[in-house]
């Protein structure tokens, strides 16, 4: 027999809680990471190149004697960071400008979509090169190169509900109970767009994170020496068959961080549409 | 009294942990048309859906019979044989039961092509027709989505008709219909009913449908049957307060104020 | 127009144009309605889906800009299409009486916020205004702890109307208000509108596709059909001796789903 929507509510919460735990620890790690580090992340010595995993590197160390380890952990901070001061950053301003477009619509809604339009027309990594390029990376050129499509993501959404939403009864009777466009914006319609747009910021991250640290492998990012996963993996390619652990760890840190996200952000997804079905 | 087609023995039926039905007793003979009136949440429409054996609904005691067979608990290929061309069913919300981007044709060809049916262009539209469906041919090649909810739920009375059941089971299907389209609607399914004596049980809260349609009319409150009986008797004689009240809350032409 | 009318009318629509473009082609939805609304009347609506009798309501009170045309109230003539603006004379009640309620708020939390401050009583507090209008309404105070999903059709739909009221208000716009409900809920809210029409000298614009409705509430009654009026006139006169082919038709309709007189 099928399971009953009631069981199937009750394993997609499972999921939530177990996903938002692991993402919750990666967070609190890549804050504590300071604390956490066993060694300086920044400190080379030409004695320790290259070690192997094991004693007080527990992944071994670079090809310029750092700490993979303490590396990978600063290198949290610096993604994650990064990541959510983007997505937050994308989720306002598209928030944002999607609801005022949605709501008062005319000219300004025409020149804000059409410009949605244009930027959703390449694919947002090659848009992101080229504004990078031109920026001439650095971790805020690398955000501005990713947020520059991204809040359109943002704002096509919050438009649609919001849309939606202004058609329905109880903003008309609000107009016509003589509340302002600005008052129905931020008492009506934000509070009930808010789980959509929440859960599609969840989902966001993931991509971002691939973003950043795309970004920074290509050089267009982080600038070295500062710890980051992409330019890590990017740093230490070269002596790939030598020194395997100084990619494979940064590099598996972003895809278990990713795919944390990515779960979460799906399972927040799974559970409203069928809650929503009951 | 003609044999009875359809007979449900003290039914009662609950959702979860929910009653819906108390020990409902019905008859329905070949050609007879039954109709059930109640509120919302009533149970009106839960009758229908344990009569199609709907999965949610639990049958606690009692038993449906169709043509003297047992059908209560009828499953898997049993219950599709019984469904469509022995029972037919509209559903109070169409949209539910059609592909909303599909042509109509295409959809009422495979429903029918299911049953074994062949499909006659003129025949459809002749149906449609009676149902103030004009230009039958134009609207088979339209896909739900892009017909009004009165249009569909016409629709859907058709294509379960062209099945040509022996009973044919409605939900509130005058709902999206004005009061002009229902009363043309709901008289020319009466006598499409009446030519091809198919038996008709259908739940509204429109007495003024009933008065109608229905041979009998089976008021039903709180998931019980509280009056049943011939439609002349139930409208001009009710017994029970719960129907005189009914009776005197709906509006009348011409009886100002 | 009478001049005798003219100082009790408190709603008024001169020549109404109202056109929708869409997909290229022109829809005329409203062509030259005029109607006139006296304090204390009942004025009924009928007509099919798509006659236009629904974008009429929402033209008068500003939901919808007419392409031409003059709507006055309280002596003023209206700006169009300023929702806000008529909100002073008329409120509108909806169809969907859940849909009319934030989904996310109790109802004390919606109906205080339509409080209009310079016009509460100056003796009783916000509170006992919305307390004796639930009670006008024939609604419990329990209730604005709950929210729109909790209520039955019918209580959010008084609830709607108090809300409504509480603008201070004294025209509503009833759009089908009672065809989503049950019959027995459907008579106690025509009950209500009479009520309030009598005691509190409401005045209704009140839409609706059901003749038997429109015949027990309204004092007079206005046919429409694709956008135009067809007759209008007091509600016996029309009902009786209609002059229109069409309402004659629209009568049969109604009579076709007439019940017999109860012994």
């Amino acid at each position: 027999m099928k399971p009953s929507v009631k069981d199937r509510i009750k394993r997609q919460k499972l999921k939530i809680v177990i996903s938002s735990a692991a993402a919750l620890l990666l967070v609190l790690a890549a804050l504590a990471a300071p604390l956490l580090v066993p060694n300086d992340p920044y400190r080379t010595g030409s004695d320790l190149i290259r070690k192997a995993p094991g004693g007080a590197f527990p992944f071994g160390t670079d090809n310029l004697g750092r700490c993979v380890f303490s590396r990978v952990l600063v290198g949290a901070r610096t993604t994650i960071g990064v990541t959510f001061l983007l997505v937050a950053l994308s989720f306002l301003i598209g928030t944002a400008a999607g609801m005022l477009c949605g709501y008062y619509g005319s000219v300004l809604d025409e020149l804000l979509m059409r410009i949605a339009d244009i930027m959703l027309a390449f694919p947002q990594m090659v848009v992101a090169i080229a504004v990078a390029g031109i920026l001439g990376g650095g971790i805020a050129g690398a955000m501005a190169a990713l947020g520059i499509t991204m809040w359109t993501g943002f704002a096509r959404l919050a438009r649609s509900h919001t849309k939606s939403i202004k058609a329905l009864p109880y903003v008309q009777a609000a107009v016509l109970g003589g509340k302002s466009g600005a008052y129905i914006l931020a008492h009506h319609i934000l509070p009930n767009i808010l789980a959509p747009m929440v859960t599609y910021a969840l989902t966001q991250i993931g991509t971002t994170m691939i973003g950043i640290s795309g970004l920074s492998f290509l050089g267009l990012g982080v600038v070295p020496p500062q710890a980051e996963w992409g330019s890590m993996i990017s740093e230490q390619r070269a002596y790939i068959q030598i020194a395997p652990w100084a990619v494979l760890f940064p590099a598996l840190a972003a895809v278990l961080t990713i795919l944390v996200f990515n779960y979460l952000g799906d399972a927040v997804m799974d559970y409203r549409a069928l809650s929503k079905n009951r | 009294m003609k044999g009875e087609l359809l007979k449900i023995e003290h039914l009662t039926a609950s959702y979860g942990e929910e009653p819906v039905l108390k020990d409902i007793l019905l008859g329905i003979g070949e050609g007879e048309s039954v109709f059930l009136v109640g509120e919302s949440g009533s149970g009106k429409s839960s009758l229908l859906r344990a009569v199609l054996g709907m999965e949610n609904l639990t049958v606690v005691s009692g038993r449906v019979l169709y043509d003297g067979k047992d059908i209560t608990a009828a499953g898997g290929k049993q219950r599709r044989e019984l469904l469509g061309r022995e029972i037919g069913f509209v559903p109070q919300n169409p949209a539910g039961s059609f592909n909303p981007l599909r042509r109509y044709e295409a959809q009422i060809r495979d429903i029918m092509g299911s049953h074994g049916l062949t499909w006659d262009p003129e025949e459809v539209t002749e149906i449609l027709e009676k149902l103030d469906l004009k230009e039958g041919k134009k609207l088979l090649r339209m896909r739900p989505y892009e017909m009004s909810g009165g249009m569909n739920q016409r629709m859907a009375i058709a294509s379960a008709m062209l099945l040509k059941p022996r009973i044919l089971l409605c939900d509130e299907v005058t709902s999206a219909l004005d009061t002009t389209t229902a009363a043309r609607v709901v008289k020319e399914l009466g006598m499409l009913c009446t030519q091809r004596k198919t038996a008709l049980l259908m739940a509204t809260h429109h007495l003024g449908i009933a008065a109608r349609l229905a041979d009998r009319i089976g008021i039903i409150k709180d998931g019980r049957m509280t009056e049943l009986g011939d439609t002349d008797r139930i409208l001009t004689a009710p017994r029970e307060v719960y129907t005189k009240q009914l009776l005197m809350d709906v509006p009348r032409l011409g009886r100002g104020r | 127009m009478q001049e005798g009318m003219q100082e009790n009318c408190v709603l008024r629509g001169e020549n109404i144009y109202k056109t929708y473009d869409r997909d290229s082609s022109i829809t005329e939805a409203l062509k030259n309605v005029s109607f006139y609304l006296q304090k204390g009347e009942i004025l009924g609506i009928a007509g099919e889906s798509g006659s236009g009798k629904s974008t009429l309501l929402r033209t008068v009170c500003g939901l919808e800009k007419a392409d031409t045309g003059k709507i006055f109230a309280g002596g003023e003539e209206l700006p169009a299409g300023d929702a806000r603006y008529a909100g002073r004379y008329m409120q509108m009640i909806f169809q969907d009486a859940y849909a009319s309620f934030d989904p996310g708020r109790t109802m004390r939390k919606s109906l205080t916020e339509f409080m209009a401050p310079e016009k509460s009583s100056p003796g009783g507090g916000s509170n006992e205004r919305i307390l004796s209008l639930l009670y006008e309404t024939g609604l419990t105070a329990d209730l604005l702890d709950r929210h729109p999903a909790a209520l039955s059709g019918g209580q959010c739909q008084r609830m709607s109307i108090a809300r409504a009221l509480l603008t201070g208000a004294d025209i509503l716009l009833c759009d089908e208000i009672t065809s989503a409900l049950d019959v027995s809920t459907q008579a106690r809210v025509a009950e209500l509108l009479l009520r309030l029409k009598r005691q509190k000298g409401i005045s209704i614009l009140l839409v609706s596709h059901d003749l038997a409705l429109i015949s027990q509430l309204c004092d007079r009654v206005m046919i429409m059909k694709d956008g135009a009026v067809l007759e209008e006139g007091n509600t016996r006169e029309v009902l009786e001796r209609p002059r229109s082919q069409y309402t004659n038709e629209l009568l049969a309709a109604a009579r076709e789903l007439e019940l017999p007189e109860v012994k």
